[in-house]
């Protein structure tokens, strides 16, 4: 296999992961699409030491990469006003006293479910957000996290809790409308 | 809508799209690779060279014998 495909294997296998990582730990999908890049280059750059990794060290490394890039990009961290505000843009706001549609309540839903992830705790932004957008289970997330999968899953489950209470919020003030 | 909808949703909002993979790794492999062998640095080699030098020079040098 040549180099440009050895490395798209590896990309296409792990992109999905790094960057949802990425976004959990930064809060916002930019920053991380560009860390995403720089963990990305590093394979590039150290591919030939890589191919002799089995695929658990191959994973390992990378996720070592992200994490020492995250923490780089938090030293220069926007507020986490600033973050909450690029996790959840708000939807294009209806006029007052007109019936909500539903592609409006959708957007409206996203961007509160948005809003409560980045109010999260970090660890549970984390998982929660590797989970969701990474399409990883409680295992493959410890793994990477280097946890137990029970505190994976304890983590996903405090999160969704507190997301479904924001959503329970949004409803009952969409009631009183 | 359940909550793993609006999750579901929202993840949808947030994932890296083909495009942006694509122009990463476009990005990417039109970077050259930089050349990992390791080596001394040449600063280290003109010091250790001097250094020798003088020390062959030094070593010419007849021994003063003591008075």
């Amino acid at each position: 296999m040549d180099r440009e495909a050895e490395f798209r294997r590896l990309f296409d296998a792990h992109r999905a992961a790094v960057h949802a990582y990425c976004t959990g730990r930064t809060g916002d999908r930019q920053t991380a699409a560009d860390l995403t890049q720089d963990v990305f280059l590093r394979v590039w750059q150290h591919l030939d030491k890589l191919r002799d990794m089995p695929g658990d060290g191959q994973r390992a490394w990378i996720f070592t990469v992200a994490r020492n890039l995250s923490i780089d990009a938090g030293r220069h961290a926007r507020t986490l006003t600033e973050t909450e505000d690029a996790v959840a843009r708000e939807p294009a706001s209806q006029r007052p006293g007109a019936p909500a549609s539903a592609p409006v309540i959708a957007a409206e839903r996203v961007a509160v479910v948005g809003k409560a992830i980045g109010r999260l705790p970090e660890d549970q932004r984390v998982a929660l957000t590797m989970a969701a957008a990474g399409a990883m289970t409680s295992a493959e997330i410890a793994a990477v996290l280097g946890v137990p999968a029970g505190t994976v899953r304890y983590r996903l489950s405090l999160a969704r809790h507190a997301l479904a209470a924001a959503l329970d919020d949004y409803d009952r003030q969409g009631e009183e409308r | 809508m359940s909550l793993d909808d609006d999750i579901a949703a929202w993840a949808a909002t947030v994932r890296l799209t083909d495009t942006e993979a694509d122009g990463i790794v476009g990005r990417i492999v039109a970077t050259p690779i930089q050349d990992q062998t390791p080596r001394l640095d040449p600063k280290w080699w003109r010091g250790f060279t001097a250094d020798f030098a003088a020390r062959m020079v030094i070593s010419t040098r007849p021994v003063r014998l003591a008075a």
